[in-house]
Formats: C-alpha cells, sequence, structure tokens
C-alpha cells in the first residue's frame, strides 16, 4: 500500500500545483520541493530493510483484469536507488526552480515537473511491462512539453526529442508486446523471475533489439545521442532534472532490469559496450569543443550515459554495482553542474565561455560548488566521482569474453576518462579562473543568494560527503546489483584499494586529461574550429523531410480531383472479383421457371437503345432525354414485376429528375466535353467488363430459391399485424420504420446541403444554350406561349394536391403511401414553378426548410408516440366508429408516413427554388443574371 | 434472363458515363448506376412470381416478395435526393468539368 501511497501523493501534487501557482507563483517550487523531500525521505527510510536482505515491497490494484493487466507497483533495490534519484533531485530542483525564474506564475512549468516526477516514479517502480510502458511515454510527453515550454525556438527540438524518444517508445511496445505474448503475463517480476522464454535465441535477440533501440533513444546514446544537447533549449532546471535523474535515466534503469535476461545474448553485450564506450568517447570529445556551457554539460551528459551504457553491457554483478553507484554518483554531479550553469548565466547574462572568465572573486560559492561537482566527475578523489569511476574501469577491465576485450574496453575508457577530466577542467577553469574577460551581462556580477545556491551546494556536498564515506553505499549497490542480475553481489566501494590496475587507469586519466586541458583550454584549441560534416539534428530533419516527402508521393496517385480516377478502382476491382468467381465456378443452382416473359423483351430492347445512345450522344439534352426513357422503361420493369408502388415512384422520380436537371442544364455549354479516343476506349472496356460481370451476377447469383421466410412471414402476417393490406408500405412505415426515418433524414439532410453549397458556392452563371427566337415569333412572350399550359395547371395543380392526399391516406391498404403522394405533390410543385411566365411569379412562397424539418419532426414525434406501446416507431392503433356507421381504422403508421410526404415535398420545393429561381442578395457580378435568365426562361415581363 | 440482360446494359452504361469528365454524364451515369442496381434487388426477390403484394383480392402463390419492393422504394427516393445534389454541385463554380486540362 505504501507504493500506491506515494504515487497518491505525486498525483495529488500535480493536481494542485496550478492552485498554488496561483497563490505562490515562482515560489510554488518551495512546496514542491517540500512534498518531494518528505516522499525522500520516506523512500529512504525504507532502504536498510532492504539492505537487510528484506522483502521487495508491493502493491497493486486491478486496472484491466479481463487483460490480467494490473496497476503493479514493486520497489525492490533496483527501483529503490531509482526513487531516491528522481524524487531527490525533483526535489533539490523544484527548491533551485523557485529562485531561477523571474517572478511570476509558471504553472506549465511546475505542473508538468510534479507530472515528471510522477511519471518517473512510476517507471520505476511499474511491475507491469503495459504499465512500464505507458509511465515511460509519459516521460517523453512531459520531456516534449517541458522543453517546448522555452519558447518558439524551443518547438524544432522538442519535436526531434519527441518523434526520436516515441520511436524507443514504439520499440518498447514491440517488445512488452512480444514478451506479453511468449510468457502470458504481464508481471515484469515474473517474466524476470523465470527466464526459460530466453531460451529461444532468436526470439531473445529481437527482444534485445527492441530494447537496446529504446534504451538507446532514451539515453541519448549513438546515433541518437544528438537529442539531449538539443533538448537543452529547455529551461535550465528541465535541464537539470532530465539529464540527472529523469528521462535519461529511464533508459539506464530499463538497461539494468533487463540485463538478466540479455545476459546470454551475444547482440546485448556487445551493442552496449561498443555503442556505450564510443558514446562515451564522442560525447567527451563534443563536450570539449563546445563554447555553451550548457551545451558542454549536456554533451557531458550523453558521455556519461556512455559509460553507464557500457558497463551495464558487461552484465557481472559487479558491473552492475559500478553502474549503480555511477548513476548516483552522475546524478548528483550532473545536476549540481547544470544548476551551476543556470546561476552564471543567470547573474552575468551569458553562459558562453568566449565571454565567461575570472568569476571566482564575484562568486565564490558558485566557484566552490562547480568545482566540486566537476571533480567528482573528473574522478578525482576524495569525490563520489572517484569511487564510481575506479569501479567503472574495474568492471570494464574484466569484461567476460574474449582475453583482450577487457584491456580495449579499458584504454577505450580511460581515454573518455581523460576527455572527461579536461572538458570537466575546462567548465570550471574558463568560467570561474584566468582574468575577467568582458560579458554582456552587469559589469559587476555578484553571488547569488543563499536560497538560490542551496539546491546546488547540497548535491555536491553529498557528492563530496559520499566520496570518503563509500562503504556505505555497500549495501545499497549490493541489493541494487542483486536485485538486478538476480546474483548475490559483494560490493567493495572505498577509496582506496591499494595500487591496483584501476587505480594506474584513474591516474593515467587524470596525467592524461590534464595534459589535454592544457592543449585544449590555455591554448585555444583547434578542434572548436572544426566544423562537423554531419551533425545529428541535421541527418534527423532530413530523414524527417524525406519520409514526408515519401508519404507524399505514396498518396499522389490519389490526390486527384478527378472523380474518374477514384472510380474506376471500384469497378476494376469489381470486375476482378467477378473473374475470379467465374473461375473457380461454384454450384449456382438451378435457374426458376418462368423468369422471362414474352413482353419483358420489349423493355429489354427499350432499355439498351436508350441507354446506347444516351451514351454515346455528345448533347446534354439528348442525354438526359434518353436517360429518362431508361428511366420510364426501368418504372415499366418494376411494374412487370409486381411492384407497384415502386414503379409509381419510379415514374415521378424519373419526371422530377428531368425537371430538375433541365434546370441546371440551362446554366452548362450544349455539348459534353470531347474526350481522347484512347480514353473513350478504355473507359468503353471497363464499362462492357462490367455490365457483363453484373449480368452474369445477376443471372446465375438471384432468384434461384423458393420465397425467403421473411418474404413469407410478412405475406401472411401484414393484414393481422398492421391493419394494412399494402404489404410493401407496411414494411416502410410499420416493420422497417426506424430505415425509413434514417432514409428520410438522409433526404431532408441532402435538401439542407443543397441549400449551403449555394448559399457558400453560387449557382453557375448562364451559360447554356440561349434560344435564339425572331422577334415576331410569339414563342418569345413568354406570358403568351404558357397561357395554355397555365389555363391547364390552374385546374391540375390543385387536383394533384388533392390526389397526393389521397395517395397518401390510401398508402397502407392500395399503392401509394408518404413517398409516392410526397412526388406527386412535389410535382404539382413543379408543375407551378414550370408554367410560370417569369422567376419573379415562380417563386413558391413556402419556407421549404420548414417541409424537411417538419417531415423529420413529425415522423420522430411519431416514433415517440410509439413509446407509450413501449417501443420508439411502434404504430397505435385504433378504431374510430364513423357517424354513418362502421368505423375508420386509425394507425398512428399514418402519422409517420405524412411525415415522409412533408420531407419529400421539402426536398423538391427545396431543388426547385434553390435552382430555379435567381438568388435573392446574390453577389453583385450576378446582379446581371436575372434578365438573361428571364430570356432563357422565355421572356421577359 | 430479361432482367438479367437488363442489369448488364445498365452497368454498362452507367459505368461508362461514370468515368467520363463532365459532371452532369457522371449523374446521369449514377442514374442509370441506381436503376441497374434496384433491379438486381428486384431480381434477389425472384423473377418468377410477379403478382403485387396487395392482400385486399386475397393472397396467392405468385405474390411477388414484399421486401426488395420496400428497399427499391426507398432507394429510389435516395437516389433522387443524391441525383439532384448531384446536379446541384454540377451547376455550381465555373462549369460541370472535373479535370483541370484534358
Amino acid at each position: 500500500m505504501p507504493l500506491l501511497l506515494l504515487l497518491a501523493v505525486l498525483t495529488v501534487t500535480v493536481l494542485s500545483v496550478p492552485v498554488l501557482d496561483r497563490l505562490l507563483g515562482r515560489a510554488t517550487g518551495w512546496p514542491l520541493a517540500a512534498v518531494l523531500a518528505l516522499l525522500t525521505a520516506a523512500v529512504l527510510a525504507r532502504g536498510p530493510d532492504l539492505w537487510d536482505g528484506g522483502p521487495a515491497l508491493e502493491a497493486s490494484l486491478p486496472w484491466m483484469p479481463a487483460l490480467g493487466i494490473g496497476m503493479s507497483l514493486r520497489m525492490d533495490g533496483l527501483a529503490w536507488l531509482f526513487c531516491v534519484l528522481v524524487l531527490g533531485v525533483g526535489a533539490l530542483v523544484t527548491a533551485y526552480s523557485a529562485r531561477y525564474f523571474p517572478p511570476g506564475r509558471r504553472t506549465g512549468f511546475y505542473v508538468l515537473m510534479s507530472a515528471f516526477a510522477l511519471a518517473m516514479t512510476g517507471l520505476v517502480l511499474a511491475d507491469d511491462i503495459v504499465l512500464l510502458f505507458v509511465f515511460w511515454e509519459l516521460t517523453t510527453i512531459c520531456s516534449f512539453y517541458l522543453i517546448g515550454l522555452s519558447g518558439p525556438s524551443a518547438s524544432r527540438p522538442a519535436v526531434r526529442t519527441f518523434l526520436l524518444t516515441a520511436l524507443g517508445g514504439l520499440a518498447l511496445l514491440a517488445a512488452v508486446v512480444l514478451l506479453w505474448v511468449r510468457t502470458g503475463t504481464t508481471r515484469l517480476s515474473t517474466i524476470l523471475g523465470d527466464l526459460s522464454w530466453t531460451q529461444d535465441t532468436g526470439f531473445t535477440t529481437a527482444v534485445a533489439v527492441l530494447v537496446i533501440v529504446a534504451v538507446f533513444t532514451k539515453s541519448a546514446q549513438f546515433p541518437f545521442h544528438y537529442w539531449l544537447p538539443d533538448a537543452m533549449a529547455a529551461s535550465t532546471p528541465v535541464s537539470a532534472y532530465l539529464h540527472a535523474a529523469a528521462m535519461v535515466k529511464a533508459g539506464v534503469y530499463l538497461a539494468m532490469r533487463f540485463s538478466p535476461a540479455f545476459a546470454d545474448t551475444a547482440v546485448w553485450g556487445t551493442t552496449l559496450i561498443v555503442t556505450g564506450l564510443a558514446t562515451a568517447l564522442l560525447g567527451a570529445a563534443l563536450a570539449l569543443r563546445s563554447h555553451d556551457l550548457k551545451k558542454l554539460t549536456a554533451y557531458s551528459t550523453v558521455s556519461q550515459l556512455g559509460f553507464l551504457i557500457a558497463v551495464i553491457g558487461v552484465g557481472t554483478t559487479q558491473a552492475l554495482i559500478a553502474a549503480a553507484v555511477h548513476t548516483l554518483a552522475h546524478a548528483l554531479f550532473k545536476a549540481t553542474l547544470f544548476m551551476a550553469v543556470g546561476v552564471v548565466d543567470h547573474q552575468t547574462g551569458t553562459r558562453d565561455l568566449r565571454e565567461l572568465g575570472g568569476l571566482r572573486r564575484a562568486m565564490p560559492v558558485t566557484a566552490t560548488v562547480s568545482a566540486l561537482a566537476a571533480l567528482s566527475m573528473a574522478g578525482v578523489p576524495p569525490l563520489l566521482g572517484f569511487v564510481s569511476k575506479e569501479n567503472l574501469f574495474e568492471a570494464l577491465l574484466h569484461t567476460p569474453g574474449p582475453a583482450w576485450l577487457g584491456p580495449l574496453a579499458a584504454v577505450a575508457a580511460v581515454l573518455a576518462a581523460a576527455l572527461t577530466v579536461a572538458y570537466a577542467f575546462r567548465f570550471v577553469y574558463g568560467t570561474f579562473g584566468g582574468a575577467r574577460v568582458r560579458h554582456p551581462g552587469p559589469d559587476r556580477p555578484r553571488e547569488a543568494g543563499a536560497l538560490f545556491l542551496a539546491a546546488p551546494a547540497v548535491a555536491a556536498l553529498a557528492g563530496l560527503a559520499l566520496g570518503p564515506a563509500a562503504p556505505l553505499l555497500n549495501p545499497m549497490a549490493e541489493r541494487a546489483a542483486a536485485d538486478a542480475t538476480g546474483e548475490q553481489a559483494q560490493a567493495h566501494l572505498a577509496l582506496w584499494h591499494g595500487v591496483n590496475p584501476a587505480l594506474a587507469m584513474s591516474a593515467a586519466a587524470l596525467l592524461l586529461g590534464a595534459l589535454v586541458a592544457w592543449g585544449a583550454t590555455v591554448r585555444d584549441p583547434a578542434s572548436s574550429r572544426l566544423r562537423l560534416p554531419v551533425t545529428g539534428t541535421g541527418v534527423f530533419e532530413r530523414v524527417h523531410a524525406g519520409l514526408i516527402a515519401l508519404g507524399a508521393r505514396t498518396g499522389d496517385p490519389t490526390r486527384s480531383d478527378a472523380p474518374a480516377r477514384h472510380l474506376a478502382v471500384p469497378f476494376v476491382l469489381i470486375i476482378v472479383f467477378a473473374a475470379a468467381v467465374a473461375v473457380l465456378g461454384p454450384d449456382y443452382g438451378t435457374p426458376a421457371d418462368g423468369t422471362s416473359r414474352p413482353l419483358d423483351w420489349m423493355m429489354v430492347a427499350l432499355v439498351a437503345v436508350s441507354v446506347l445512345t444516351a451514351v454515346v450522344t455528345r448533347s446534354r439534352l439528348a442525354a438526359l432525354a434518353l436517360t429518362g426513357v431508361a428511366g420510364f422503361a426501368v418504372a415499366l420493369w418494376f411494374l412487370f414485376l409486381g411492384a407497384v408502388d415502386v414503379a409509381l415512384t419510379q415514374l415521378l422520380v424519373e419526371i422530377l429528375t428531368v425537371v430538375v436537371a433541365v434546370l441546371v442544364l440551362r446554366r452548362l455549354p450544349a455539348r459534353f466535353h470531347r474526350a481522347r479516343p484512347s480514353r473513350t476506349a478504355a473507359t468503353a472496356l471497363i464499362a462492357v467488363a462490367a455490365g457483363t460481370a453484373a449480368g452474369l451476377g445477376a443471372y446465375l447469383l438471384t432468384g434461384r430459391r423458393e420465397p425467403s421466410a421473411v418474404s413469407t412471414h410478412l405475406l401472411e402476417n401484414a393484414p393481422a399485424d398492421t391493419g394494412g393490406t399494402n404489404v410493401v408500405n407496411t414494411i416502410l412505415v410499420d416493420y422497417r420504420a426506424l430505415d425509413t426515418l434514417g432514409e428520410l433524414t438522409v433526404l431532408g439532410v441532402a435538401g439542407l446541403i443543397i441549400i449551403a453549397v449555394l448559399h457558400s458556392s453560387g449557382l453557375t452563371a448562364n451559360g447554356g444554350p440561349q434560344p435564339e427566337v425572331a422577334r415576331t415569333n410569339p414563342v418569345r412572350d413568354a406570358d403568351a406561349n404558357t397561357v395554355i399550359m397555365r389555363t391547364v395547371a390552374r385546374v391540375l395543380i390543385p387536383l394533384l394536391l388533392i390526389w397526393s392526399a389521397y395517395l397518401l391516406l390510401r398508402g397502407h391498404n392500395a399503392p401509394g403511401g408518404g413517398f409516392i403522394g410526397g412526388l406527386v405533390g412535389g410535382s404539382a410543385f413543379a408543375l407551378a414553378y414550370l408554367v410560370a411566365p417569369s422567376a419573379s411569379v415562380a417563386r413558391i412562397r413556402l419556407a421549404y426548410p420548414a417541409f424537411i424539418a417538419a417531415g423529420v419532426v413529425t415522423a420522430v414525434a411519431s416514433g415517440l408516440l410509439g413509446l407509450a406501446d413501449g417501443s420508439f416507431l411502434r404504430p397505435l392503433h385504433a378504431d374510430i366508429p364513423l357517424p354513418w356507421g362502421g368505423h375508420y381504422h386509425f394507425t398512428s403508421a399514418l402519422v409517420f408516413d405524412v411525415g415522409v410526404y412533408l420531407a419529400v415535398v421539402g426536398v423538391i420545393l427545396t431543388a426547385l427554388n434553390q435552382l430555379g429561381l435567381p438568388r435573392t442578395g446574390a453577389a453583385p457580378e450576378r446582379t446581371a443574371v436575372p434578365e438573361r435568365h428571364d430570356t432563357a426562361t422565355g421572356g421577359t415581363r | 434472363m430479361t432482367l438479367a440482360i437488363t442489369i448488364g446494359v445498365l452497368i454498362a452504361g452507367a459505368v461508362y458515363l461514370v468515368l467520363q469528365r463532365g459532371m452532369v454524364r457522371i449523374v446521369l451515369g449514377f442514374v442509370l448506376l441506381s436503376h441497374g442496381v434496384n433491379l438486381l434487388l428486384m431480381s434477389a426477390g425472384g423473377v418468377s412470381r410477379r403478382e403485387a403484394p396487395l392482400l385486399a383480392g386475397g393472397g396467392g402463390e405468385a405474390l411477388a416478395d414484399p421486401l426488395p419492393q420496400a428497399f427499391v422504394l426507398t432507394a429510389i427516393v435516395i437516389a433522387f435526393s443524391i441525383t439532384i445534389y448531384m446536379l446541384t454541385l454540377a451547376a455550381t463554380g465555373k462549369g460541370d468539368d472535373t479535370e483541370d486540362a484534358s
């Protein structure tokens, strides 16, 4: 339970930061530091128990029980060490932040820093690999925002850091999934407790490589080392935390945690040692040639992480003891150095070594603190860094494997350590030693306040005290290494081990380092003038841009506005499927009798002729008319097939489609576009193939069975269920009313979209065929030439409306219903529109969107009525006695049908008004349209 | 077989028109396409029984399947709304050309 409490306290802290920040501003750092320090103390208090061989603390909450994933936490010696570092350094850094920032609110920073501490604590405590992954990603997200907080110039570094570490996160996720699938559990302690899965070399190698990618990206190992210096765009407290205890240490932790699993995997040890040492050398060399103190310190972190990774790669218990101690030492001196850089920057206004120097008199405390940390980093006795580096040398010298490997690794380590000595010297001497150099900040920089210096001083003094007191760390290091490797360990941490190879290596590193320092610092280093041909960020940006370009090229074939390009794909695919089915030749069943009747051939001929001519003609009007003929033929087909309602609907829709299409065509050229013969041929080929596939499919795959059970059921029960005898209509408004509701909503939405489209784009200016009519021709006068139609319409329109109402009402028992009634009603309005002599007369003064809305609302309301009988859209029935005897069977399905009617009429009105009439308040360039428009429709008034 | 031939002809014409350049031709193609698909739905209900499923005059062995008819009826209306929407698109902007150059 205490572990859950620990995370709970951290969570509450994160949540309370906004309130604290409102009250305290930058001083929020103090209460945060207090909380973190208290938690550190609480964790420290657990230490002795662990060192005495006490059991690891465990806690668990169910999270996704069905998957066996839990909020499992476990604190053994290794987790304890990292927990102390995360919380302790967190306390120091937040305390430091309270003075580092100028007064004012720092909500984002403090929220993210405390969230970062929470994520790191969760990461090192997680005993569930899924949980571990979640916290791992949380640290990535926190670091992204913390870096990005520093303003626009930090946005690219933040993105680069994020993408790179997220890449590692994906590798970790893959490793997590592989382990989960193979072992059947997500408990980390179970997976590492039973290493039988490592018998499969191929599998283990794959997991090892994935973990290596995760570790290398997180811990900034070559070739991913550049993100860490890049991320120094973040504010200094962020860098201090990132480099000393959080983020990069997550990689170190993961590597230590998994080291027993991969102890026998060749790729693990080799890669870690080689890359680690190379990174140690590279980082140190780059640190030496940096002028920016922060960059120098950042490269130094890269180098120190290289040492850690290399020694973890060695994999012996002694190596892991060295790694544990060096992790601690590094956290202390690196936190100090970063905070010292921040102090110098804060007091002098620069952190460029070329503008700094001689500050030892003005800032003696900062100088002392920095010197202590730098000496620890350089491995000078009696500081903790000396102890840990001796252990590193010792462990590397005894690398298992070929006899030459240990000495070679040791030599590389000594070289890197020598460079470390040199840049540590450069840091301190360049800033505080030598003569005063003019710098851009205040003329007489002063020492920082005690509160500002407290945090770095504590860290530096801890590094000083723990050197001589190194034997006290023995139990801690033993337990950490034992929990990491699963083997008992004996640590012999001390300042003095007598004369041994490690001491000689330390001495050699110091001596060599002094020489390099002399050459690099006192004389201007030639190396700093060298321009590297390749930089990590440059490579990253090129790869990034290349990937995006590749993605763009991949998508290019679909990036076309031409519909034909997109539409051809499904057609061709369907043809391929059809061909595949034809080749497989399944049993199609026997064709039913009587599927063809002599009269059918008339429709076949009609459809064939009209479709063929519609396809061939280049006249728009002819194509429209011929398509209409095909539609009428199809309506006839429906009638022949016994679908009376469908035939009626088809007929009405065909009429209205032609009316609407004519409104559009008059705005367009008279003839279609020309197409290249090659395109026509290809299209024709696809068309014929698709038609053949469809025809054969229809013949072979349909109509070869007895009436379906549904069909039989409906035909037998419809009158009893619904009180209606027109089965098709009962399906629409009773059985499948919800479908119909959806469909009439689609219909309504289409009407609204037409309004929206025309509102935003406007109609095409009239460019279509203009009739040439002689001045003396009576047709020229619209009033005169519509007189007959108007006379007829005067009678016909009311009749049509009455008929449509009748069709609506009788629909339940005879052909008719809402759709057909609505279409007939719509036709009445279309007629009213067509016979009008001018557009201004034709205006139908009805709020057509209201019709659509009323239709949908009515349908839904009738559906809600059904709730009275227990279900949405269930029709209610009532027998209303009639005064002249008998009774009228009323059903709320009729109300529903009224909704359908209204929506259909609304959409037709919308199309007529929107497409047929000049828009009121149209844009100025279109004000000329109405006149020409009137001419086009037949005349002017 | 007659219905299958009709469907084949309609689909062939539809595919040809849909792959053309002008929006109006594409719209007409879609109209034909919906005809073809609607007839296919009818075909799925069987073509040999062709009596209208109106029960006022009593049932019968040869009544057509009402379910595809209901589907097709709504499909026609939906296709109608889509058609007028696409026609609206053809009538906006500069013209109904859907491709930039030849």
